[in-house]
Parts: C-alpha cells; sequence; structure tokens
C-alpha cells in the first residue's frame, strides 16, 4: 500500500489523471463530431473510414494529451505538498469533477492506479480471447470435401487474396467465422455445407474471404487495443460499435456487387441465424437487432429513423464534455488547459475525410436497371408522354414474352413495359444484349447467339408428338425452359419407354415400372447449386415431359388407387422439430428398411438418412427442422417381401 | 474445480477429447462412414495411421459416442448423438466458454457474436417474404 502511495504521488501519477479527466471531454467531442459526420454519409465503406478515424484520433489525443501533462519542472516543485494531504481511498471513476475539488489535485493521481488496473483486465481478456480464438481453429475440426476446398482456392483467387487461406469444418463455430491474420482460416460450422444452397454458401464464404482481403482482422486487434485502453469512455464504445457494424456492412456490399443476388445472400444471413438458433440454448433479452437491420439494408427497405445519435446519447455527452471542460479549468492554470484543446479542435477536419472506398471485386452485371419503373401497373401503357407514347407492338410483345421470357428480369421486364417509344424499346434491347455479351467491344455477342441456338433446339427437339393435349412450341414445355435458361445439361439420362428402374435408396429401393422419363444433371447452376438434378416425366406418353420434383412420380405402380401408403404421421413438436411416427404393425418380423427424405420449399435436402428395423411396431423419430415449408418423403421397403410404400406428406413448421 | 463439476453434468455419455472430436466432427460432416473415409478426411489434415483411427473408432464405440453398422462388410461408423447435443454439452465446461466466449470478439464472423431473439427471427422472416412479394 505504501509502494502504492508513493507512487500515486510521482508526477507521472497526476499527468495520467489529469490525461483521463481530459480524455472525457476530448471523447466526447470526438463522438459528436463523428455523430454529425455520419449524418451526412451513407456508403459503408465512408462512414466505416471516419469511425475508425475518429477511434485513432482519440489514441493519438490521449498520447497527446499526457505528453503536454508530464511534468514540466514547476510541477514536481508543487508535487510534495499535494502528496502529503492524500487520505485513503480512491474516489470513483465515474465521477471526475468529485475526484477534482476546486484548487487541489486532491483524489485525481488516484484515477491512475484504477485505470491501470483496469486496462490490465482489458488487455487480459484480449489475451484470452486470442488464445480461445487459437484453440478454436485447432480443435473439432476437419477439412471439408475437396470440392469445396477446390472452389475456396478459386474465389480466394477472384478475390485477389495472396495469402494462403484454409477451409475448415467446425463442430464447435455456429457461424462461419475467420481466424488469424497471417495465416487465416476459415471455419464452417459443420453440416453447413450440405446444408444451405451451394450459392448461398458462396457468398457466406466470399463474405469471410473480403474479411481477409480488408485485413479486417488485423483491424479489429487494434481495435480491441484500443478499447481496452479507453476502457471507461462510453464514446470508445460506440464508435467501436459502429466500426463493427460498419465493417459487416462494406463486407455485404462487395458480396452483392460481386454477386448480383441481394435476396439470396439476405436469406443465407437469416438461414444461418435460424440455424444456429435451433442449435442453441434460447436467446433470453433483445437489443440492438443488428441482422434484422443489416438484412434491411441489404434488401434497401426504408429504415425509419436514421440511426445517429438519440438525443438522450447526445445530452449525456455533452454534459460531460462540458463538466470535463469546465473541471479542467477551475484546477489548472488558463495557459495549461486551454493547451489540450488543440486536439479536438483538429477532430473537424480530420474526420469527414473518408480513405477512398475499395472497389468491389468483379463489377455487377445485371442489376442496372433503374427502380422507379414499380410505379406503373404491369401491362398498363404509360402515361409519361401522350404525344409520343405508343403501345407494345407485336414484335416487341413476342420479344418480351417469347425470345428473353425466361431470362429477362423482373425489373427489365417492368422497365420494358414502361419505355413509352419503339425507338426507345429498340434501345433497351441493344442495352438488354450489350449488358450480358461475355466479351464487350467485339462484333460478336456469344451470349445472345447462344441464347437463340438454344431456342431453335428446343423447338427442334421438345416439341411434343401431334397427339398431345397441349401442342406447346417446344420452348415452352418444360425440357426447353430449363434448356433456354441452363443451358445443354452435363448429363442426361433418358428413359423414352419407362419400363424397369432401379429405385435408389433415397426413393425406396428395388426395381419398379416407370413411366417415360428424364433425368438431366447439371454439375454447377450458378444461384442454385452444384450437382443439381432435374427429373422430367411423360406420363401420358406423348413426347410432352412435365418437370417434377417427386422422384415417385416417374414409377407407374405408385400413384392412383393402387399405391401403398405408409400410413406415416407427423406431428409438430416444440417449435423447431416434429415427431414421425410410422407403422410398422403389418411387417411382423419382416426386415424393414424406412428411408426418409425432408426437402424444403426451395429444394434443397434437408435431412435424409436410411434406417433398417425389425420387429418393431413402429418407427418413430424426433427430427429437428427449422421454421419454413418442407416436403417429407417416407418410404418402407420390406426387405422380405419386396414391397415399397411411401407417402409425400406437407409440412409447415412454425 | 468448477470445471470437473460442469463437465460430469451435461449427461452420462464421457465429453469427447479433442482427438475424439476430430473424429466427430469428420462424422457430422461426412455422414456415416467406414473407416477408410474417416482415415482419408483427418489424414489431410495431419499424417495419421490408419490403425490410429480404426483404434479410435473402436474405443468410442465402446464409450457409445459413435455407432457402429456391422451389416456390410465395411464397417459403417456413425456418431450417436447430433452436433447440438455435443455443442451444448461442451458448452458445460466454463473455462471453454470463457475461451470461446471472448473469442468471439476477435473473430470476424458473418453475423453478430449475439445471437437473435424469436421475435428478431420473425421479423427476418417478414422482410425475406415482403421483399419476395414485392419482386415476384
Amino acid at each position: 500500500m505504501n509502494l502504492l502511495q508513493a507512487w500515486v504521488a510521482t508526477p507521472g501519477a497526476t499527468a495520467l489523471g489529469w490525461t483521463l479527466v481530459h480524455s472525457l471531454w476530448e471523447g466526447a467531442l470526438a463522438a459528436l463530431f463523428l455523430a454529425a459526420a455520419l449524418r451526412g454519409m451513407r456508403s459503408a465503406p465512408a462512414r466505416y473510414a471516419a469511425s475508425c478515424a475518429a477511434l485513432v484520433l482519440l489514441a493519438a489525443g490521449f498520447a497527446f494529451t499526457f505528453a503536454r501533462e508530464m511534468p514540466a519542472p514547476a510541477h514536481v516543485a508543487v508535487q510534495p505538498t499535494v502528496a502529503h494531504r492524500i487520505p485513503g481511498p480512491p474516489a470513483g471513476l465515474g465521477d471526475p469533477s468529485e475526484a477534482a475539488p476546486r484548487g487541489s489535485l486532491g483524489y485525481l493521481p488516484w484515477l491512475a492506479p484504477l485505470w491501470m488496473a483496469g486496462v490490465l483486465a482489458f488487455q487480459l481478456r484480449g489475451v484470452a480471447a486470442w488464445m480461445g480464438a487459437r484453440r478454436l481453429r485447432g480443435t473439432g475440426v476437419c477439412v471439408p470435401p475437396g470440392l469445396w476446398r477446390a472452389r475456396l482456392d478459386q474465389l480466394v483467387q477472384r478475390a485477389r487474396i495472396s495469402r494462403r487461406v484454409v477451409l475448415l469444418e467446425s463442430c464447435l463455430a455456429e457461424v462461419p467465422v475467420v481466424i488469424g491474420y497471417l495465416r487465416p482460416v476459415i471455419l464452417l460450422p459443420v453440416g453447413l455445407l450440405a446444408g444451405l444452397p451451394a450459392a448461398q454458401v458462396e457468398a457466406l464464404l466470399l463474405h469471410e474471404l473480403v474479411h481477409i482481403r480488408r485485413h479486417d482482422y488485423l483491424v479489429n486487434l487494434v481495435q480491441m487495443f484500443v478499447e481496452g485502453l479507453l476502457f471507461y469512455h462510453p464514446a470508445v464504445w460506440w464508435m467501436s460499435a459502429v466500426i463493427r457494424a460498419e465493417r459487416e456492412n462494406c463486407c455485404d456490399d462487395v458480396v452483392v456487387a460481386t454477386q448480383g443476388d441481394a435476396y439470396g445472400y439476405a436469406s443465407a444471413l437469416a438461414a444461418l441465424e435460424e440455424r444456429r438458433a435451433v442449435a442453441g440454448d434460447a436467446v433470453l433479452a433483445s437489443t440492438g437487432g443488428s441482422l434484422v437491420k443489416r438484412i434491411r439494408r441489404l434488401l434497401a427497405q426504408p429504415e425509419g429513423p436514421r440511426a445517429g445519435l438519440t438525443p438522450v446519447f447526445s445530452a449525456v455527452l455533452l454534459t460531460v464534455t462540458l463538466v470535463g471542460a469546465m473541471a479542467a479549468y477551475q484546477t489548472r492554470p488558463p495557459a495549461a488547459a486551454a493547451a489540450p484543446q488543440l486536439v479536438p479542435v483538429a477532430a473537424p477536419a480530420a474526420v469527414p475525410q473518408p480513405a477512398p472506398a475499395p472497389a468491389p471485386a468483379a463489377p455487377v452485371q445485371v442489376a442496372q436497371v433503374q427502380p422507379p419503373v414499380r410505379s406503373a401497373s404491369p401491362g398498363e401503357a404509360p402515361r409519361a408522354d401522350a404525344s409520343q407514347a405508343s403501345p407494345l407492338g407485336t414484335p416487341y410483345r413476342k420479344w418480351l414474352n417469347e425470345d428473353v421470357a425466361y431470362i429477362i428480369t423482373d425489373a427489365e421486364r417492368a422497365a420494358f413495359k414502361a419505355l413509352p417509344s419503339d425507338a426507345e424499346r429498340e434501345h433497351f434491347i441493344q442495352q438488354f444484349w450489350e449488358r450480358r455479351d461475355p466479351t464487350p467491344g467485339t462484333a460478336e455477342n456469344e451470349f445472345k447467339e447462344e441464347h437463340y441456338r438454344r431456342i431453335a433446339y428446343a423447338n427442334e427437339h421438345f416439341s411434343p408428338a401431334s397427339g398431345s393435349l397441349s401442342g406447346l412450341p417446344g420452348w415452352k414445355t418444360d425440357r426447353g425452359r430449363i434448356y433456354i435458361t441452363f443451358g445443354p445439361p452435363d448429363e442426361i439420362d433418358s428413359h423414352p419407354s419407362g419400363g424397369a428402374y432401379q429405385r435408389p435408396p433415397a426413393e425406396g429401393g428395388g426395381t419398379t415400372t416407370t413411366v417415360p422419363f428424364e433425368q438431366w444433371r447439371y454439375r454447377y447452376i450458378q444461384n442454385i447449386g452444384t450437382n443439381v438434378i432435374i427429373e422430367f416425366v411423360d406420363p401420358s406418353g406423348t413426347g410432352e415431359y412435365r418437370m417434377t420434383s417427386d422422384p415417385m412420380e416417374k414409377d407407374a405402380l405408385a400413384g392412383g388407387a393402387n399405391a401403398m401408403r405408409t400410413g406415416a404421421t407427423v406431428q409438430m413438436v416444440g417449435s423447431n422439430g416434429v415427431q414421425l411416427s410410422v407403422p410398422l404393425d403389418r411387417y411382423s418380423d419382416h426386415q424393414v428398411s424406412v428411408s426418409v427424405r425432408i426437402v424444403a420449399a426451395g429444394g434443397r435436402v434437408v435431412n435424409e438418412f436410411e434406417n433398417p428395423v425389425q420387429g418393431q411396431v413402429a418407427f418413430s423419430r424426433f427430427l429437428a427442422v427449422a421454421p419454413g415449408s418442407y416436403r417429407l418423403s417416407v418410404a418402407v421397403k420390406d426387405m422380405t417381401a419386396g414391397t415399397v410404400a411411401s407417402d409425400v406428406i406437407p409440412l409447415e413448421v412454425k | 474445480m468448477l470445471v470437473v463439476i460442469s463437465s460430469y453434468m451435461a449427461s452420462e455419455l464421457p465429453r469427447p477429447t479433442d482427438a475424439e472430436l476430430e473424429i466427430l466432427t469428420v462424422l457430422w460432416s461426412r455422414g456415416p462412414s467406414t473407416v477408410r473415409d474417416v482415415h482419408e478426411a483427418v489424414a489431410v489434415r495431419k499424417p495419421t495411421q490408419y490403425t490410429t483411427v480404426l483404434k479410435m473408432l473402436q474405443i468410442m464405440a465402446e464409450k457409445g459416442l459413435v455407432r457402429r453398422n456391422e451389416k456390410q462388410r465395411a464397417h459403417i461408423y456413425e456418431a450417436a448423438r447430433p452436433r447440438e447435443w455435443t455443442q451444448r454439452q461442451l458448452a458445460g465446461d466454463l473455462l471453454q466458454r470463457a475461451f470461446n466466449g471472448s473469442a468471439k470478439s476477435l473473430m470476424m464472423g458473418a453475423l453478430s457474436a449475439r445471437k437473435a431473439s424469436k421475435e428478431e427471427l420473425s421479423e427476418l422472416r417478414r422482410l425475406l417474404e415482403e421483399y419476395e412479394k414485392g419482386t415476384r
């Protein structure tokens, strides 16, 4: 204790005490300036740079003030008399005005050891975080399948990152995270790769890669250090929170600019949050709602009042500023009190100068159409310029509804319909193809040529025989639509005459008789996924294949009256699970296999398993399912008798 | 002391060691797998003998951490409990929790460290649905 008292009596402790008091109003001022600057800023990189600048300024101001406060020889002479009057307990941190009564230094130097203890605690927290992160990247991890490792390497190259990035699946991470700066590792929660559509996984990977490219891990380390240094200041925590939020926004923007699908990305984030909610324990309180804000921002919906400074916070900051400044004035000779003001005066000049925004990784290809078109209702001729306006003529209507029906975006369609004259329509069509030209500047437009080739191919090959009911042209059939939209599949498994078909286990296994069907396999479709299999059936045998998402539909035996049903029932249990029960009493002691598959509305398989059972009255299983709509397919295969019963149950989890 | 007590509170199943956790992760990632599959996945990260993996899987089957399906010639192993369950079991470890809790502030995650509440989740769904209705 004596040692501490002796140390507190040193000029260094006094200087530190003053620095802490001054930093209160310095920080408050910097926060006010930042808040004012942010009101005028929309772009995430600018807001991020401004907040970072404010935080750096605050830390620099702290160092600068301390340097100024450090003893000039005159102060040293005063010190001893002050030190003798120091009584016992230290003052609370939160009340600087009390700690520095008029005309004496009082408790002020005691702020220094308290502050140091706080800094120590916060920096220890930082060390613990670092150790925890190190542990996480080495425990409970495994390499993902090679396909994904290769995909990551591609993304790393596209993002122009020179460091080697390692992708691992982790059973401890709840969301995708980046750990490490020099040797960055991306951890994905195990099961995510299989549980989300490939395009969404890619969007999430891209988000993490943008963090790596922006050196966010390093910046965050520095940020945590400053937080620990100025831990007592609410302005620091506020700035830090702004930096964190804008950092995510910056990454979100790059992902959307690169992939061009804000909705898909927003869904991926929401799906991630839902997975986490299902996995972990309940969350009690809700404040802030950062993800809701982010998704609002992604979908560009009006956000209500801009989240700048709330009036209460502003008032608190102002009070702190005034109290700090007054305390400084009353206890210091005027000259010295005026000096630290140099720091915040520099603030307004430095804060609103954001560093140039980092350019997105790749230019956006599609989203160039202006939104105001939504005001005109579809089909209605716009009133804009009545003298020149002409209705949508036949060739243009055909262009819209036949030529590009499958590839035009909703925004483009609306924009086209809103155009008043043929000249503008011509121009739009030209622009439409140019936007998609893979080699702009050349005479050829490979995209356009390929598109019309696909239409011709579809009309030639997919037009049903004359006996078909609808007599659709080839491009309008399901196969035509898929062919024109996604191009030729990588593989076609065609069974034009149906016949015997070896069912894979997921469809119940065994052999059955089918109507004619085709399976098209695409190795990769952007925004949909890898290894996409699309099945078409032709129940009428006329060559008019229909797309189906039910693998049982080609089964000539199933469907209709003679289909065997499993009698399975599904019951909601709690908010995120269902209890599946399949009666098995009719199989007595036969060897039975129960296969279950749950497919979400978007077509992704959420859960799939096969269970051998013997001699049981019923099979029941609890299935954890996140809220949403699904189709649950159950098949019970009697291994002994060779029969199969199946059911498809629509599932609505709320 | 607390750590020791809490690790046995979660259940009758023993808490997996780090090495066991790695194998479980492979099984959760790949689904039911043969020893060869598991060995292949583990060996990419660090050189491991096939027999080591086999031995570990046998021990884990004895402990009840994994289930063995002996129907086919190559035995198929499957994690006995879902990942979420084991995650909760591990979260009972206070030391682990303290580490992971503070580590979150350091890591760059796609989501904030704080989980969303039920209300926020339904708000998210509403936003997405509205957007979908607005454009399609």
